[in-house]
Parts: structure tokens; C-alpha cells; sequence
């Protein structure tokens, strides 16, 4: 059986895929990449920010010019 | 992944021994100023990030998922056999790994939205010197006059390219008020150039350290006779400005007084093939994240960064105490990335700083891959001795995040390789998976809008997906490599390229080993 799968897989036997640690690494690896893929469809969104939608209480109250005079 | 860029590669270079070793000793005295986490910073990052992993790890065994079943077999236009395997994750698997997405990523935003809030907000005179409602409170309704501009440019032999740089200059509207070649040791017609540019130029004197060390000789009597709105610009040789930068500075120093700040948004040159189109796919994405941060932050480039004297009176007099590195400097000559490490310092006292848009400049790209080795370990390298020296302070949070992220997602992307190789060696048939084909097909599509701007080479790059993985796969290495260099600290390399004679510092280097050997 095991002559077998030494002729099936290329350079590794098949029956490491059968393996328990292979499926952990499967799993470990599906888990990251959907954890990746959520981080990468958040880049992909337009960015909200919430002080766009909130009117704010910390609106600038005085100008920040360096003319004292101007109107913010 | 992030990059921390800053001045990339331009460091004037030490040719003597004498220096080698005077950078070793100022180098093993910040460790020693650090204390252990200056060393031992790189194994702490990783450390955690490994901890992350091993119990993700721990926790997938305790659920002992499935062995893998054999794969269906169908067939296409009734004609070809393929091989498929439906395999995907559990719903409550794939929603918890969506849920630790969003935590992380809403997580950190959160943090460094309410570190830099309460920074903003401070009003602590001895430790927030910066901090905008104190900046106000003194500058209020004392007009400083006009915003004018004093460009200091760093040189060390850098007559094939300063005339350019200075034409670039030149050319901006408004041009800047005075422009200061800072010429240290050239030995090259780098002064007559500047001269005939209409520039000044100020000598060093005995300066061992570098870049750092010259500007500091430069900005010691420049910016204590500065009024409030004298902006003082450093800028390396080699660099050319984007028109309207200097306008658009100007524009952000008048509107905003407590603004003390700005730092260029960097894109690379043309040329150098795929190598150098993966550089400028990354620049792309930098700037594109700045810009979906409304400018805020990560590091005040030395290619190209305006302050506000106040911001570097602030700094220098500082040093020794709230912040690192010798009383008096501007630039902190022990740091291996200088320019970073004058971002963190001003972030520690609170001050504002940003980077529009319209402030661009073209970098220099890493011809080879061991001119980019010796580059982004030097980066890497500077980043994580800078966190060692400034701790876990809530400003660096964001930084230390960073850093993590890096080290995880090393590992992350080495078990995808693991994986990838190992079915592919033990597999004589091509297995189809449209659930894993679906998910690579979103990172393809994110790859392709996050470069959108850098140009149809730009998108068919990253349309290719896989040079771009084995790229990010070199960066992970240079991060392992980074961390295990600072653990036995081994000394960084200043990566250069020499524009006249062709030849990489590294390249000159090896001419004289004793520069690049390793000295603990």
C-alpha cells in the first residue's frame, strides 16, 4: 500500500495528506487565510469615518492660522 | 504587509574605519541606553508572534478537524476529466477567522485613534512640549510672519545628481527662500555645483556621523534665531520634488500653526524591471494607505519632510531625557534610520504632522536584490532598535502593532508556502478548489485596486499574484534576519548606490571586509 502511494504522489507519498498534522496545517492555514482575506476586503472598502457622519463637539472653536485675524 | 520606508538609501557613507567603529560603539551604547529591551526587542515580537500562532495552532488540534477525503473527479465540455475538491472551512471556523479579522483591524484603528486624540488633547507642558492646545495657547494671536522656507539638502559626493535636485527646486512655485547644501567630506564637485545653482553651502567640520551628524551641524545655528513659521526642510541629494509640494507645505503651514510637520508621500523611479516595479507596487500602496488615512502619519520621510523649528528646538532639547540620544542633536546620530526615529520623537511630545497628498517626491529604487536586502534590513533593523528605545509608550502602540503584524503574518505566509509545496509534492494530479480559488481570486482583485494607481504595470504585476507573494516572502526574510541581527547584534550595513561609479556600497564594501564584519 505504501509502494503505492510512493508512486502516487510526485515526491512525497499521498498518504501525507492523510495525516492528522497535514489537516491541522489545512485548517491552520485556511483559518489565516480567511483572517487575511477579511484584512484584505477592509483595505478594499472605501474607509468610513465616523466623524463624517457624527456632528462633532470638538469642532475647532478659533482659527488655527498663523493670521491671527483669519476665519477658519 | 506594512513598510516602515524612510530615507531609504541615501545615508552619506562612512569610508574609514575609524567611523565603522565609532557607529559600532554609538550603536552598542544605545542598546546599553535601552536596557534589555534594546536588545532583546526583536525576540519579544517574535516571541509573541509565535505565541499567537502556536495557540491558534493548539486550539485547531483540539478540534482534530477531518483528514482530507480524496478528490471528485467531473468532466468538462464532456471531454476533459478535472479533479475538484470542495473542501472549505466550517462556517463557525471561516465567521470566528472573519471575527479576529475585524477585531485586529478595528482594534488597532481604535487604539491609535484614541492615543493620538488624547496626545492632541494634552495639555501636559513637561511631557507633551508639541501638543497643539499648548502650541495655540503661546502662538495666539502673535503673528510670527509669513511661512518662508529653508532647504537643507545632505551631501556627500553627490555631484551627479545635486543639480537636478537643486533644479527641481528651483522650479517649484513659490521656490524656497534659501537653500543649504550641506556638503560633508565630499570629495566630488559637489559644492561648485551648488554654488553655480545659486545654493549656500555649509561645511561640516570633523562630522563622524553621517547624514544624522551633518545635519545636526547644520541645525544647530540655523533654527535657534527661526520665528515661529520658518520652515526648515530636509531633503536628501538625490531627490526630485513632485510640483506643487512646496506650495501645498506652505499652504498647510499657514492654514494649521499648531501643524509641526509634514512629511513627503514617496514614489519610485522608473526602471530596474520586475524588481523595480515590485518597489514601486509597494510605494503605491503606502501612499494609497496615507491617503485612506487622510494623511496621517507613519514616518516623516528624509527624502523629503518640512518642520517647524519649534518641533526641532523641541527635539534637540530634549535628548538625553524624555527622549533618546545626545542633548542638543536634531537627529538622533546613534539611530540607523534617522528619519523614522525624529517622527517618533516628535509623535512622543505630541506634536501634529501630516502628509498631504500633493507633497510627493521620487525615491530611488534598489537595482539588485542585495542592494534591497541591505536596504530593508537596514529599515528593519532601525525600526524594531527604534521601538527598543522608546518602549511600549501608548504613542508607539501603533508601531508595536505593526511590528507584531509583520511577525505573524511571516509565519502565516510560510505555512501557506508549507502547505502549497507539500500537496503539490504529494499530489500526481491537479486538484481544482473552488472555495480556496475564490478567496485567492478577492486577494488577486485587492492586489490590482490597492496598485490601481501605479499604472496598467503596476496592475498586471499584481494580477500575477504569485511574483508579488515571493516577494513579500524575501521582505519576511529580511525581518527574520532583521531580528536575529539586533538579538546578536550584529552591525547594519548603510545600503547606497553609487550613482557614479555603478558600483552598491555594499559592492564598495566588500572591497574592504573589515567594514562589513560582523562585530558583537
Amino acid at each position: 500500500m505504501t509502494g503505492f502511494h510512493l508512486l502516487a504522489g510526485i515526491v512525497l507519498p499521498v498518504s501525507v495528506m492523510q495525516t492528522q498534522w497535514f489537516a491541522v496545517l489545512s485548517m491552520f492555514v485556511a483559518i489565516n487565510t480567511v483572517l487575511y482575506l477579511t484584512l484584505a476586503v477592509i483595505k478594499l472598502l472605501p474607509k468610513l469615518y465616523l466623524s463624517d457622519w457624527v456632528n462633532r463637539s470638538n469642532q475647532r472653536v478659533e482659527t488655527r492660522s498663523i493670521y491671527p485675524e483669519a476665519e477658519d | 504587509m506594512g513598510i516602515v520606508a524612510d530615507d531609504a538609501d541615501r545615508d552619506i557613507i562612512s569610508s574609514g574605519d575609524n567611523r565603522v567603529s565609532d557607529d559600532d560603539a554609538r550603536a552598542a551604547s544605545r542598546r546599553d541606553a535601552s536596557g534589555w529591551l534594546g536588545r532583546y526587542v526583536g525576540l519579544l515580537i517574535a516571541g509573541l508572534s509565535i505565541v499567537g500562532a502556536l495557540l491558534l495552532w493548539f486550539a485547531v488540534s483540539m478540534r482534530s478537524p477531518n483528514v482530507s477525503r480524496s478528490p471528485r473527479s467531473g468532466t468538462v465540455f464532456g471531454r476533459w476529466q478535472v479533479f475538484y475538491d470542495t473542501q472549505a472551512p466550517a462556517l463557525m471556523v471561516a465567521m470566528g477567522a472573519v471575527g479576529l479579522g475585524l477585531f485586529v483591524a478595528l482594534g488597532v484603528a481604535v487604539v491609535e485613534r484614541v492615543v493620538l486624540d488624547r496626545s492632541r488633547r494634552s495639555t501636559d507642558a513637561a511631557l507633551k512640549l508639541l501638543a497643539p492646545k499648548l502650541v495655540m495657547a503661546e502662538t495666539r494671536g502673535v503673528f510670527g510672519g509669513p511661512v518662508t522656507v529653508t532647504v537643507l539638502i545632505p551631501a556627500h559626493d553627490e555631484a551627479a545628481s545635486i543639480g537636478a535636485t537643486l533644479e527641481s527646486l528651483g522650479a517649484q512655485n513659490p521656490a524656497p527662500d534659501r537653500v543649504i547644501v550641506v556638503a560633508d567630506n565630499c570629495s566630488d564637485a559637489t559644492e561648485a555645483i551648488a554654488i553655480a545653482h545659486g545654493a549656500e553651502v555649509f561645511l561640516t567640520i570633523d562630522n563622524a556621523h553621517k547624514k544624522a551628524g551633518a545635519l545636526n551641524q547644520a541645525l544647530r545655528g540655523l533654527v535657534e534665531g527661526m520665528g515661529d513659521n520658518d520652515i526648515v526642510m530636509c531633503m536628501d541629494a538625490d531627490t526630485v520634488l513632485d510640483d506643487g509640494f512646496l506650495a501645498a507645505g506652505i499652504q498647510r503651514f499657514t492654514s494649521d500653526r499648531a501643524l509641526m510637520a509634514i512629511g513627503g508621500l514617496f514614489y519610485g523611479e522608473d526602471g530596474h524591471g520586475l524588481l523595480g516595479q515590485l518597489q514601486r507596487n509597494e510605494y503605491v500602496r503606502y501612499s494609497r494607505e496615507i491617503r485612506r488615512r487622510r494623511g496621517r502619519v507613519f514616518v516623516l520621510t528624509g527624502t523629503a519632510s518640512m518642520f517647524r523649528p519649534r518641533a526641532l528646538r523641541a527635539v534637540a532639547g530634549s535628548r538625553g531625557g524624555l527622549l533618546p540620544g545626545v542633548h542638543g542633536d536634531v537627529y538622533d546620530t546613534a539611530a540607523l534610520t534617522e528619519d523614522n526615529e525624529l517622527t517618533l520623537a516628535i509623535k512622543s511630545l505630541g506634536g501634529l504632522m501630516a502628509s498631504p497628498g500633493e507633497c510627493r517626491v521620487v525615491t530611488e529604487l534598489m537595482p539588485t536584490t542585495r542592494n534591497l536586502w541591505t536596504q530593508r534590513l537596514r529599515w528593519q533593523r532601525g525600526a524594531l532598535e527604534n521601538l527598543g528605545a522608546y518602549g511600549p509608550a501608548p504613542t508607539m502602540l501603533r508601531y508595536w502593532a505593526q511590528q507584531l503584524g509583520i511577525g505573524y503574518s511571516v509565519i502565516a505566509l510560510s505555512s501557506f508556502w508549507l502547505l502549497i509545496i507539500s500537496t503539490a509534492l504529494a499530489t500526481d494530479q491537479w486538484v481544482w478548489f473552488p472555495f480556496w480559488l475564490g478567496v485567492g481570486s478577492v486577494f488577486v482583485v485587492d492586489r490590482v485596486v490597492s496598485a490601481w494607481s501605479g499604472g496598467w504595470k503596476a496592475r498586471l504585476l499584481a494580477l500575477l499574484l504569485f511574483p508579488e507573494l515571493i516577494y513579500d516572502m524575501f521582505l519576511d526574510l529580511v525581518y527574520v534576519k532583521g531580528i536575529f541581527d539586533i538579538t546578536f547584534a550584529r552591525q547594519a550595513n548603510w545600503g547606497h548606490v553609487d550613482h557614479t561609479s555603478g558600483l552598491s556600497t555594499e559592492e564598495t564594501l566588500e572591497d574592504a571586509p573589515q567594514l562589513t564584519k560582523a562585530t558583537s
